[in-house]
C-alpha cells in the first residue's frame, strides 16, 4: 500500500488476492463498496449514473465517468450543499490490473490542492469535505 | 525570547487544528489574500462584510493554527501564508486513499478467502 502525491495528483495502489473481476463490484455495487468506504451509498454504474457516499456528517455526491469491468472504473466526487463546492470537480480513476490470480488496484485522484492554497477555489474546498470524512 | 517573535507552532500543529482552521470560507479567503503578498490586517478586513473584530479573531485562529506568518513592521502587523503549515492536510489526503484500499483489500479477501495451497 503507497501513495504518492504529485502536484493536485494523488496515486494510491493496493494488492489484493483476488481477481479483478472479484474486485470490480466493490466500486459499483452499493452493498459492497460500503464494506470499505462510506455508510450508505447510492450509485448506478453506468456513465452520467450517480455516485454517492454517504459518511454520515458528509456526503460525496458525483457521478460515473467510464464503467469498464473488470479494469476501469472512473467517477467524479464531490460535496453537495456548499456552492463553492459542486459535485464532479474532481476525478477518481480506478484501474485494475490482473497480477497472476490476484489484482493490483491504482487508484489517481485527480484535484487535488497544491502545497499552497491555490486560486481555484472549488478544488479546495471540495478537498476539505474529503478531509472531513477522513477525520470524521 | 524578542517580543517580536510570535509563537509558532510549526511542526507541533496537528492535521485538526489546521483543518479547523481552514473549515470557514472567511478565513480560506485571508489565506487566498495573503497567499502571494503581505498584508496588514487592515487591509485584510476592508475585504470583508465583517467588523474588525471579527476578522481579527479570524486572523488569530489562524496564526495558532500555524497557516499565517505575522511581521511587525513599524506599528503596521503584516500577515502573509506559511506555506509549510498545509503539509499536515497533504498527509492526511495522503493517507486518505491508502487507507480506503486497504480497507478495500481486507473486505474482498475475508469475503473471498483463498485456499493457502495455491502453487503455479
Amino acid at each position: 500500500m503507497t501513495a504518492r502525491i504529485h502536484g493536485d495528483v494523488i496515486v494510491a495502489t493496493e494488492h489484493i488476492t483476488a481477481p479483478p473481476e472479484v474486485v470490480f463490484p466493490y466500486f459499483t455495487d452499493p452493498a459492497l463498496i460500503v464494506a470499505w468506504i462510506g455508510e450508505h451509498a447510492e450509485l448506478d454504474p453506468q456513465p452520467g449514473g450517480v455516485f454517492c457516499l454517504d459518511f454520515g456528517q458528509v456526503i460525496a455526491r458525483g457521478h460515473y465517468v467510464a464503467v469498464e469491468p473488470p479494469r476501469r472504473v472512473v467517477f467524479t466526487w464531490g460535496i453537495p450543499g456548499d456552492d463553492t463546492l459542486p459535485p464532479g470537480g474532481s476525478t477518481v480513476e480506478v484501474v485494475l490490473t490482473p497480477a497472476g490470480d490476484d489484482t493490483v488496484v491504482v487508484l489517481t485522484h485527480r484535484g487535488l490542492p497544491p502545497t499552497h492554497i491555490g486560486d481555484h477555489r472549488a478544488g479546495w474546498d471540495k478537498q476539505l469535505g474529503q478531509l472531513r470524512d477522513t477525520a470524521g | 525570547m524578542p517580543e517580536q517573535k510570535q509563537p509558532m507552532p510549526a511542526a507541533s500543529v496537528s492535521p485538526d487544528a489546521v483543518l479547523r482552521a481552514l473549515a470557514d470560507p472567511h478565513r480560506r479567503e485571508i489565506l487566498r489574500l495573503v497567499q502571494h503578498t503581505e498584508l496588514p490586517a487592515g487591509q485584510i478586513a476592508a475585504r470583508f462584510p465583517l467588523t474588525q473584530q471579527a476578522v481579527s479573531q479570524h486572523i488569530g485562529m489562524l496564526k495558532q493554527a500555524g497557516l499565517l506568518t505575522e511581521r511587525r513592521d513599524g506599528t503596521r502587523r503584516l500577515y502573509s501564508l506559511r506555506h509549510e503549515a498545509l503539509q499536515p492536510v497533504r498527509d492526511l489526503l495522503s493517507e486518505f486513499w491508502p487507507d480506503a484500499l486497504a480497507r478495500l483489500k481486507n473486505a474482498v479477501e475475508t469475503a473471498h478467502p483463498r485456499p493457502q495451497k495455491r502453487q503455479p
